[in-house]
């Protein structure tokens, strides 16, 4: 094991994570998540990001079509859609993501369809640049793994 | 599991919990399941509802509790809730993204024993099975009818005496729960209420009593009464539980009846009577123990009620306004007549036993009722109420006849005087004391229907007698209403064999006994204007009118001054003994009373009824 090589990669992950918590694209619970990784469930926070962005994708799909004829706009159905990506990106500490579904909602509920449209798509920017984020994220802690060092636990204060 | 894994799991608990977690959204599915296993539960996980309940059905035994997000789209979760609640008894914990209040609210009302907002913390989950404990506990303590939830939901027919009562009476392995459920009863009139529970109406109760009265008091058992009154769908339990609930109210009217006799002052023996006849109605609720005696000691005793709770608190606390009676003009008591709670005080007005009959000595006179109208002592009357000095019930009924004279000039002695009859002899419970008891009740509400004497301002009066809740012209009074009404004649129906000529209306007043929690005096129909005086009396007095009317009785020395009632439209007693214990009722009810938003007017208006 070269240890300059782990040191060093450690210290990438440390400062890249840290980074994603400072430009708000996590939040603590996502440190919360990481908590829960151990060795009997390795990749549980990478799962449980998947898991999520599979949601989003589907959420944002669904979403775009209620919107998609400016005179038959279903809004319950895109505020229910809202409401599960609050909850889901809240859970898995994605703040920016979380954030926008705040001002969704807000647009739902005033039947602001234009609103609506510009939210969706900030939705799927956020969700998408959180993506490659983490990806990054994950391969860091990969290439650690495989020079045979630990993940570090960053504490986030 | 294996047997051995199983019995390890129980040993261990609460690790080894068995946790059945629904949610439709993957992610945090994912999420609560690793959640709960670093918890060191037994996790199950679907996201679907409909599979939940499959594999719930499957074997009952097979989880501890529940976990279920609240938006799913192929069942609501609150009636997933529902219906796990209902089938197999086990603690829900609700989950969701939602943290509006009502949601919350929702929650508790289908029954919930927890609300979690996402995201949930592990902190969060490590206590969840604190449910799982509390159910299990709640369950070995007694059984309940319908629905039997967890510590938070509990409800059942009224809720048993968790004060002195319960341990007066003989252990019964189907002691209701202490009724934790303000919140859950706080939303009573909305329609989120869908556990099943008996509720004694008056006619059921009626059933009941003459069962009773057929068996024989000492030897009437639930079984047998049961059959007797032949109801459908009435469980042994049911009846079990009433009649537990009905031997305490006697204990306690004839412990505050001993005790009433020698402190009260004639004046507090129409109070007392009110209050013991309170107390039947506290029988439905938590009844304050009688033994508080003291007016002042009625404070400490008035607990937070479940929200029907609202005609036990008033009676509960035997003491309350008894004793005090004596420092108040008697008039002060008939004052809270004026509104319903009041009644029930009115009659409290401790029974002269050595009178020997004549009830009336203790009414007051007319002026001072008039004085009592004025006065929105709801308080005193409460508390007066709350005096269980029943001993008048256990008069015999010709004293009645003769105090209908009384009776007439003063309407609120009327109540009183059906309940305070003189009694002959000390209080005690012999069987047929308790037939005769019920019969006075009976009568008493019947009496409760004279209509006001002319030179009196007896709107105030009438509302007293007024046994059925008063249909509220006030959504806020509602409550107060129900409160009152149900006050007057607890276990009675609307007796009306004793009715002098004037009565003509059945009070069945025994709602408030009857009333399992829900004080529907709205859906009381009252008959003629004896009633729609009251209404109107009743909202005004609940109102902000109460200063006015308070300030207009010189003589009410307590009720002076008396702050209309707060939020929840208690009047917050301000001086005297009275209102402190008022106050500070009214402080545990405030407290909850924001609970109660709902549908009343006032916010905490549930919880006021507790107060009272």
């Amino acid at each position: 094991m070269n240890t300059t090589v782990v040191a060093q990669l450690q210290r990438q992950f440390q400062d890249y994570i840290v980074s994603l918590y400072q430009q708000g694209f996590l939040d603590n619970q996502f440190s919360e998540l990481r908590k829960l990784q151990d060795e009997g469930t390795p990749d549980f926070v990478s799962e449980v990001v998947f898991l999520f962005f599979d949601d989003c994708s589907k959420l944002i799909n669904t979403m775009s079509t209620s919107l998609e004829q400016p005179d038959n706009v279903d809004f319950k159905q895109l505020d229910s859609g809202v409401h599960q990506l609050k909850g889901s990106s809240s859970s898995v500490g994605a703040k920016r993501v979380k954030n926008v579904c705040i001002s969704f909602k807000e647009c739902c509920d005033v039947q602001n369809r234009e609103g609506c449209l510009r939210c969706l798509q900030q939705v799927d920017y956020e969700y998408k640049m959180l993506k490659t984020k983490l990806q990054e994220l994950f391969n860091l802690e990969q290439q650690i793994l495989q020079a045979g060092g630990t993940i570090p636990q960053v504490d986030i204060s | 599991m294996t047997v051995e894994q199983n019995f390890e799991a129980l040993d261990q608990f609460p690790v080894g919990m068995r946790v059945l977690a629904v949610d439709d959204d993957q992610t945090c599915l994912k999420i609560l399941e690793t959640l709960l296993r670093h918890c060191q539960y037994h996790v199950t996980t679907t996201n679907q509802a409909q599979k939940a309940l499959e594999l719930l059905r499957e074997n009952k035994n097979k989880f501890d509790l529940v976990i279920s997000d609240v938006d799913m789209p192929d069942m609501d979760g609150f009636k997933l809730l529902e219906l796990v609640g209902l089938e197999m008894d086990l603690p829900v914990i609700m989950l969701s993204a939602h943290s509006d209040p009502k949601y919350v609210m929702k929650g508790v009302t289908h029954g919930a024993c927890d609300y979690l907002l996402k995201p949930v913390r592990i902190e969060e989950l490590k206590n969840i099975w604190q449910h799982v404990v509390r159910s299990r506990f709640d369950k070995n303590r007694g059984s309940n009818n319908g629905d039997k939830r967890d510590g938070s939901g509990n409800e059942g027919v009224g809720n048993s005496d968790q004060n002195n009562g319960r341990a007066n009476n003989r252990k019964r392995k189907d002691q209701y729960n202490e009724d934790d459920d303000e919140e859950k009863d706080d939303n009573d009139d909305s329609s989120a209420q869908k556990k099943q529970r008996v509720v004694w109406t008056v006619e059921l109760h009626k059933k009941f009593v003459a069962a009773v009265n057929q068996l024989g008091y000492e030897k009437a058992m639930p079984k047998k009464i049961l059959d007797l009154m032949n109801v459908e769908k009435l469980t042994r339990e049911n009846v079990a539980s009433h009649l537990q609930k009905f031997r305490l109210y006697l204990k306690r009217i004839s412990g505050v009846a001993n005790q009433q006799a020698i402190m009260a002052n004639p004046d507090l023996h129409f109070l007392q009577m009110s209050s013991s006849l309170n107390g039947l109605d506290g029988f439905h609720h938590r009844p304050i123990p009688v033994g508080s005696g003291q007016f002042h000691g009625g404070a400490p005793a008035m607990r937070s009620f479940p929200p029907n709770g609202i005609l036990g608190r008033l009676n509960t606390p035997s003491g309350i306004g008894v004793h005090n009676l004596s420092s108040p003009p008697a008039g002060m008591f008939l004052q809270n007549q004026t509104d319903l709670g009041k009644f029930h005080h009115v009659s409290s007005l401790p029974l002269n036993h050595s009178d020997g009959g004549n009830i009336l000595q203790g009414l007051p006179l007319p002026s001072e009722f008039d004085q009592l109208q004025t006065n929105n002592n709801n308080n005193n009357i409460r508390n007066m109420n709350n005096n269980k000095s029943i001993a008048g019930t256990s008069m015999a009924f010709p004293s009645f006849s003769t105090q209908q004279n009384s009776i007439i000039g003063a309407p609120n002695n009327n109540l009183v005087v059906l309940e305070g009859h003189p009694q002959a002899s000390p209080p005690s419970f012999p069987g047929h004391q308790i037939n005769k008891r019920l019969e006075h009740w009976s009568n008493a509400v019947s009496l409760s229907t004279l209509p006001p004497p002319p030179a009196q301002n007896s709107n105030s009066i009438h509302h007293h007698f007024d046994v059925s809740p008063l249909p509220h012209s006030k959504p806020d009074t509602l409550e107060w209403n129900n409160v009152s009404s149900s006050y007057s004649i607890p276990f009675c129906d609307s007796a009306t064999t004793l009715s002098p000529p004037a009565l003509d209306t059945s009070t069945t007043n025994p709602r408030a006994f009857c009333r399992n929690t829900d004080f529907d005096s709205n859906t009381n129909a009252q008959p003629g204007g004896f009633y729609d005086t009251l209404q109107t009396r009743q909202s005004g007095n609940y109102g902000p009118t109460t200063d006015a009317m308070l300030s207009s009785n010189p003589k009410e020395g307590f009720v002076v001054g008396q702050h209309k009632l707060q939020s929840g439209g208690f009047m917050s007693a301000e001086a005297g003994s009275l209102d402190d214990i008022v106050n500070s009722t009214m402080k545990q009810e405030q407290s909850q009373g924001d609970l109660s938003g709902g549908d009343l007017g006032y916010g905490g208006f549930s919880s006021l009824r507790t107060c009272i």
